[in-house]
């Protein structure tokens, strides 16, 4: 469905072709003082607070979790030796990042608690951000420094991942994962198993075609937002992709299968959170509906409305 | 038929590239890994380059006193602020304790809480949207919200039917046209660039 905002070319006297009489829309009024933020709205934001309180208050009980329809993941981290090499491949973006992030730490959580050592690095910017504050997270809650191992920013995407399958160390790293990762071979064929975070513009698919075809015994386990599903199933069904999480779902029963005394400082957020939040929106899509039907019936713009929420 | 040096180069490197792809040679592995740092210096030079014309552009503006100088204040406050904390004598640079906070503690939550707004903007811009364009809103909003309604997190067998029916509507029909998209983007760049390389539509010269 595409909008056309290019002004229509002016009809000839010959032409059969009925022309669409521009829609008149009528000017917004002017809010009132003090109205800027909408009751309505207001409403809205009050619900939502409410919702994560009584998740964070009830530890995310409040609403019994979706059963994991899918043990992929879990089976991958519990395929894991003590002690192995993790690369998390942090490419999410700030955008989406919330809607993936509990299952993101429930895995690093999980994977933890495997007795795994994690290996960060970001071939995006934000991807980048959103790494270095995982990373302060994880050590501020008590996790060894010996057990985390950042690998920093690489600059150049696609470039970047191609260049990371055979040099992945940066000059400065130290320390025992540093010095396994070398020993290894330096490059991401010295991971057992690679956990990608996805956002909008790198993502799995594009470490599935960058690295995936390059290492294909690298086991990769993909958390992406769920928009990202769709181009990324082929690749779980042909087995380049290990394990997939993608869904809103899929995650909350994941995360709920994950033990939280691992991390404690940082639970999973519960269900009733993220149900309050689609639930408002869905009220929300089905009012605008309601209001767009009658319009499809009469021809006639409906009236605009001041900022009611 | 005439061919520029930067399309002569760009043929070049791409086939080594993709020789290197499906050949194990070292030579070439070689010639292949040079290529590719260079390639990454030329993308970090472009962000660094794209920073400086960054400030440039916010100076002249406080300078001439023109656009918005207060955001350009805190636009350069903040630069300024995250290069000091990685220059400093003896930081350890983008690993340095102080530039990990700076991103952690205060880069990361407020670039998140403005996305947070994305919900409440997304939901104002149906009604915009309805008021504008009511064919295609409708047909948009009943599709988000059938799929709002199969993503609902809940659990239980309702929550077991909808986690299907929502895992069948994005891996069949949402699937096939999000395939069909890709597919349809890969031949039309494939298709430019060979046009761009054979010099077929003399954009090159």
């Amino acid at each position: 469905m595409t909008e056309d905002r290019t002004p229509d070319p002016p009809a000839s006297e010959e032409s059969e072709l009925p022309v669409e009489e521009p829609e008149e829309i009528a000017p917004a009024e002017p809010r009132a003082p003090g109205s800027s933020v909408g009751g309505g709205w207001l409403l809205v934001l009050v619900l939502l607070a409410v919702a994560v309180v009584a998740d964070r208050v009830s530890g995310g009980s409040l609403l019994p979790r979706p059963e994991p329809n899918d043990q992929s993941v879990s089976t991958a981290f519990r395929a894991l030796a003590p002690g192995a090499l993790v690369l998390v491949a942090v490419d999410a973006d700030l955008g989406t990042y919330p809607e993936i992030r509990p299952a993101v730490r429930a895995a690093l959580s999980d994977l933890l608690g495997q007795g795994a050592g994690l290996a960060f690095v970001s071939v995006s910017v934000e991807g980048r951000a959103i790494a270095v504050a995982e990373l302060q997270r994880l050590r501020a809650s008590g996790v060894s420094g010996e057990r985390l191992l950042d690998l920093g920013y690489v600059a150049g995407a696609e470039a970047a991942l191609v260049r990371l399958t055979t040099s992945a160390l940066p000059g400065d790293v130290e320390g025992p994962m540093a010095s396994a990762v070398a020993a290894a071979g330096g490059g991401i064929g010295a991971f057992d198993l690679a956990l990608l975070v996805g956002g909008t513009d790198v993502g799995p698919r594009t470490w599935v075609e960058q690295v995936g075809t390059r290492l294909p015994e690298l086991k990769m386990v993909a958390i992406a937002p769920t928009f990202a599903r769709p181009e990324l199933e082929p690749y779980l069904r042909s087995g380049q992709l290990t394990a997939l999480l993608a869904t809103v779902n899929d995650d909350a029963a994941y995360a709920g299968t994950v033990d939280a005394d691992t991390a404690p400082a940082d639970r999973p957020a519960g269900g009733a959170a993220l149900l309050a939040g689609i639930l408002i929106a869905l009220l929300v899509v089905v009012r605008w509906l309601l209001t767009a039907l009658p319009r499809l019936r009469t021809g006639q713009a409906p009236a605009p409305e001041l900022d009611e929420g | 038929m005439r061919r520029s040096l930067p399309v002569a180069l760009v043929a070049f490197i791409g086939i080594l590239l993709l020789l290197d792809f499906v050949l194990i040679n070292p030579t070439l592995a070689a010639v292949a890994d040079v290529l590719l740092e260079l390639t990454v210096l030329v993308a970090a030079g472009a962000a660094l380059a794209g920073a400086v014309a960054l400030v440039l552009r916010h100076w002249t503006d406080l300078v001439e006193r023109r656009g918005d100088p207060p955001g350009s204040v805190v636009l350069l406050a903040g630069l300024g602020l995250m290069v000091i904390a990685g220059f400093y004598p003896g930081s350890a640079g983008a690993g340095d304790p102080a530039v990990r906070w700076l991103v952690a503690a205060f880069l990361a939550p407020l670039i998140a809480a403005l996305f947070a707004l994305l919900f409440i903007f997304v939901l104002r811009a149906l009604r915009r949207g309805v008021e504008l364009r009511p064919r295609q809103m409708a047909v948009m909003l009943t599709a988000a919200g059938i799929m709002l309604v199969l993503l609902l997190p809940i659990g239980g067998a309702p929550g077991e039917w909808l986690a299907g029916a929502a895992g069948w509507a994005l891996a069949v029909p949402i699937g096939s046209v999000f395939r069909g998209l890709l597919i349809g983007i890969a031949v039309a760049t494939a298709i430019s660039a060979a046009r761009i390389l054979l010099s077929l539509d003399g954009s090159d010269d």
